[in-house]
């Protein structure tokens, strides 16, 4: 239950401390939330659930081995976000720290929720506290660019409302269980729509092709800590969704129609994205053409539903994580000692700034996937899978490796190396220093055993019938 | 019956107690009474009301009466500084309210179509005068003469269909008219005519298109104040008249007319929330939000058995009423949006209900405002499937709206002027907050 509550608590309270203290007490907090839920993964045994029941109406929790690992990485996300803003101005104003931890909350509900009217409600919970820190620390000079982020969003979550009306209706269930024994086979046609609320909704957040237009100039407007919010995590939100609720329920007729629609919207992702990023000169809009790139195989292969590669979906889901914290937080870093992101503008930071060029290489070869590393496993494994559904899907998808090098190296490279336009360039803090070596730790461990994650997930993930 | 007989009471004391020009008894007295028949309405069920034979013409739900009670006392409240500054007319002016109130209780729940309209009248021409007491200003004299004359207008013409009906069934009686209509009149020209005008005096008095054209002027030229009580009670009780009659009278009639009140969603929402964009001015854009929620509102017809319509109405009531009072702290005479940029920096209470109260309207949960149109939805959604994919459109143009509204409320000032509320505005805002987050509770 504190597993919960708690990050509800810390957003209270974070409205009454002293200001001097807020820094620090968002950092404690984060790390006690992470605590908790380590000790609570300790003590869990991956083949059953965890009940959690306030006596509500609509909404109850039942925690399973996805539903913890979700909640590890949001809390490992909240954590690393505070401790990478450390020495950034952000992290000192109460309002951000609150809405991080409403924020955190909002996450841990939808991970955790059992049924599917709580998975919405918390789903559009998350999008208060980002609205309200995307407008107050991001650079939005006019509201249009945030306006647009919520147009598409709240489309897409007012289909998905539809969609949990017609479902509860259809079934007359609303727990997760029930809706999983559900069958939607006699609704025919139905339940093809009723997916395709749902998958309205994923797909802006992910963001799949047509619905990514919001991601490019949200991403570079909002502070460094609301993009490593926004990409590390709150996409996670979809991808969750789509792996938990959606494919289970909807196995059938509806996945069999969405399937191959949704598979072909992820692989232009996957090249479109790839090769925007590399005509890219705003660090920060790279990286976010290389999530739309990255975040496209991930959904193409869930579409698949197969049992295996839904575990690998998980650690790729974590590897993402991983380096869109990494790197929107390199990007971060050169913005705020340079105030500015142009790679026009950028070169030789590495002989100025020798622990920030090998942290950042690190995070560059996770991000390339490059063996021994989560993303090589994750990618491969993917691609492999897609491979075997469609030999032209395979194809294209593994694009990424080749292009996905071109214009990580390029992102690396141009600031790296090449002449020294910038001559003082303040090396990592310490907070910074240990946000890179986490994941770097992190990003080799998940490469190295893969299998402690996937088996765990494994006991949560539904066997498909076919 | 007796909850209409406490507020009479107590508008007729408050009229006396009015006289000694001390505005504070004037609101003691019309808030016990207020408070008094939300009590009488909670303990209806359990003892016989010295009324019980003429009760039987109003068999409103205690839950209708209370919430109605709320309203009107939270509006007073908010709107006490405005009435106080009168302090010649302050009785006045509550009493007119609270009789005006006793009105929408006998109209939102009638049994009798011209108890109806005697309930409607009651309600309606209190309001007629409140609108005017703007007195130096000619535009608050124009908007209650425009409103008197379109209102007298609807009136006449919701007679008209009470006449045609009553000439095709030969009853005023609400069921009587049902069991008439059920045997197959309800085909005939008289009572189709009939249904037609009732639906378009309704239309009126809720304020949807296509006769909406009065709101945003007479929303505009009354006072903060009354809009308060205006733009809530009037449309509460309106609502729960229309899902009375429609759903009773009419419900043999279903498939004739629910066309007929999609296409008026459909209308009032797109049309309410696309003009609301480009307002500069507070009160005409609570007045075209307001007609966008009533179309919103008309979605409790959609299922006549189960109109889940009260979280709805409340959620909307108090959003508005937080907005209204912000409002009124903000800017009393121009009345302009441009003076909402950064008020949440000038007082964190307001700061607080505006967020809660905007994000309401929007439908965003865990707050009241999502609650209210989930459930709406929930019974309307399988029958009218179509028309509610067009209103969550109309809807997300409807967040923009409000979210417009709150990022320009929310824009950090360059210098920062604290906002000073009076202990009854924080008590409204502080009371309004707690209930929008209380919504809690329904899930």
């Amino acid at each position: 239950m504190a597993l919960i509550l708690l990050p509800l608590v810390f957003s209270l309270v974070a409205w009454f401390i002293p200001s001097n203290i807020t820094r620090i007490f968002g950092l404690i907090a984060s790390a006690i939330t992470l605590v908790v839920s380590s000790v609570a993964v300790c003590y869990f045994e991956p083949s059953e659930h965890l009940l959690i029941d306030f006596g509500l109406r609509f909404v109850r929790f039942s925690i399973d081995s996805l539903g913890f690992t979700m909640i590890l990485l949001t809390n490992a996300v909240i954590f690393l976000v505070f401790l990478s803003n450390f020495k950034r101005s952000i992290t000192n104003e109460k309002r951000f720290t609150a809405l991080a931890f409403l924020m955190q909350f909002g996450l841990l509900g939808v991970f955790t929720t059992n049924t599917i009217l709580g998975f919405y409600i918390f789903w559009e919970l998350t999008l208060l506290p980002i609205f309200l820190i995307l407008y107050w620390f991001g650079s939005f000079d006019k509201p249009r660019a945030l306006l647009q982020f919520f147009l598409y969003t709240l489309l897409g979550s007012l289909a998905m409302l539809l969609s949990v009306i017609g479902l509860m209706h259809a079934t007359n269930q609303q727990t997760y269980e029930a809706l999983l024994a559900a069958d939607l086979s006699s609704l025919g046609n139905t339940s093809i729509f009723l997916m395709g609320g749902f998958l309205l909704a994923f797909a802006v957040k992910i963001p799949l092709f047509p619905f990514h237009t919001w991601q490019a100039e949200t991403y570079t407007k909002a502070p460094t800590a609301g993009t490593m919010l926004l990409s590390a995590i709150m996409l996670k939100m979809a991808l969750f969704g789509l792996l938990k609720w959606v494919l289970p329920i909807f196995d059938g007729v509806a996945t069999d129609f969405w399937r191959w629609p949704i598979i072909t919207l992820g692989i232009i992702g996957v090249v479109y994205g790839a090769v925007v990023a590399i005509r890219q000169q705003d660090l920060k809009t790279l990286f976010a053409y290389a999530s739309l790139s990255h975040l496209g195989l991930i959904a193409a292969a869930l579409m698949l539903n197969n049992f295996d590669t839904n575990q690998i979906a998980v650690v790729q889901i974590v590897n993402h994580s991983i380096v869109s914290i990494g790197l929107f937080l390199a990007a971060g870093i050169i913005e705020q000692r340079l105030g500015t992101r142009e790679l026009g503008q950028l070169g030789g930071i590495a002989k100025v700034a020798p622990r920030f060029a090998f942290w950042f290489a690190v995070l560059t070869f996770v991000s390339l996937s490059v063996p021994f590393t989560a993303g090589f496993i994750g990618e491969f494994f993917l691609i492999k899978a897609l491979f075997s559904a469609n030999a032209l899907t395979g194809f294209l998808a593994s694009t990424t490796l080749v292009l996905g090098a071109v214009y990580m190296l390029k992102a690396y490279q141009a600031p790296m190396f090449g002449p020294t336009i910038n001559a003082t360039f303040e090396d990592l803090h310490w907070s910074e220093i240990a946000v890179f070596a986490i994941l770097s730790i992190a990003a080799i461990y998940l490469g190295l055993a893969p299998q402690c994650l996937t088996d765990f997930v494994a006991h949560s993930l539904p066997q498909p019938t076919h | 019956m007796d909850s209409i007989v406490i507020l009479f009471i107590s508008g007729l004391l408050g009229l006396f107690v009015g006289m000694q020009k001390k505005p504070l008894f004037s609101i003691i007295i019309a808030s016990l009474g207020l408070i008094g028949a939300g009590v009488a309405a909670y303990f209806k069920g359990s003892y016989v009301s010295p009324f019980a034979s003429y009760a039987a013409f109003i068999p409103t739900q205690g839950l209708v009466i209370i919430l109605l009670c709320t309203v009107t006392l939270l509006a007073m409240l908010g709107g006490y500084k405005r009435y106080k500054s009168d302090d010649e007319h302050t009785g006045d002016y509550f009493a007119l309210i609270l009789f005006s109130l006793c009105g929408a209780i006998i109209m939102a729940q009638p049994n009798d179509l011209m108890l109806f309209f005697i309930g409607l009248e009651i309600l309606s021409i209190p309001i007629y005068v409140l609108v005017g007491i703007e007195k130096g200003s000619s535009r608050s004299a124009e908007a209650a003469v425009k409103y008197f004359f379109t209102g007298s207008f609807a009136s006449a013409i919701l007679l008209f269909g009470i006449g045609l009906l009553y000439g095709a069934t030969g009853s005023f009686q609400i069921i009587e008219i049902q069991s008439n209509l059920a045997i197959g009149i309800w085909q005939s020209p008289m009572a189709i005519i009939g249904s037609l005008f009732l639906l378009a005096g309704f239309t009126f008095k809720i304020g949807a298109v296509p006769f909406h054209f009065w709101g945003p002027d007479v929303y505009d030229g009354a006072s903060n104040a009354v809009l308060m009580y205006m733009s809530t009670v009037v449309k509460i009780a309106g609502i729960y008249a229309i899902i009375n009659v429609f759903g009773q009278v009419f419900r043999d009639s279903y498939a004739f007319w629910i066309d007929l009140i999609c296409i008026i969603i459909v209308l009032s929402m797109f049309y309410g929330y696309i003009t609301a964009w480009k307002q500069t001015s507070f009160r005409r854009l609570i007045a075209y939000s307001s007609i966008a929620n009533a179309g919103l509102m008309l979605f409790a017809l959609a299922d006549i058995h189960n109109s889940n319509i009260f979280l709805f109405v409340t959620a909307y009531a108090l959003s508005t009423i937080a907005m209204v009072v912000v409002n009124s702290a903000v800017n009393d005479d121009t009345d302009s949006l441009a003076n909402w940029e950064g008020i949440a920096w000038r007082n964190p209470l307001v700061g607080v209900a505006l967020v809660l109260a905007l994000f309401s309207l929007a439908g965003i949960p865990p707050l009241a405002g999502f609650f209210g149109k989930f459930s709406l939805l929930w019974s309307a959604a399988p029958h009218v499937p179509y028309t509610a994919i067009l209103a969550l459109i109309a809807s997300v143009i409807g967040a923009f709206v409000y979210l417009r509204l709150m990022i320009s409320a929310l824009k950090k000032p360059k210098v920062t002027l604290p906002i000073h509320l009076s202990f009854e505005q924080v008590l409204v805002l502080v009371l309004t907050s707690l209930a929008t987050l209380g919504a809690l509770y329904f899930i």
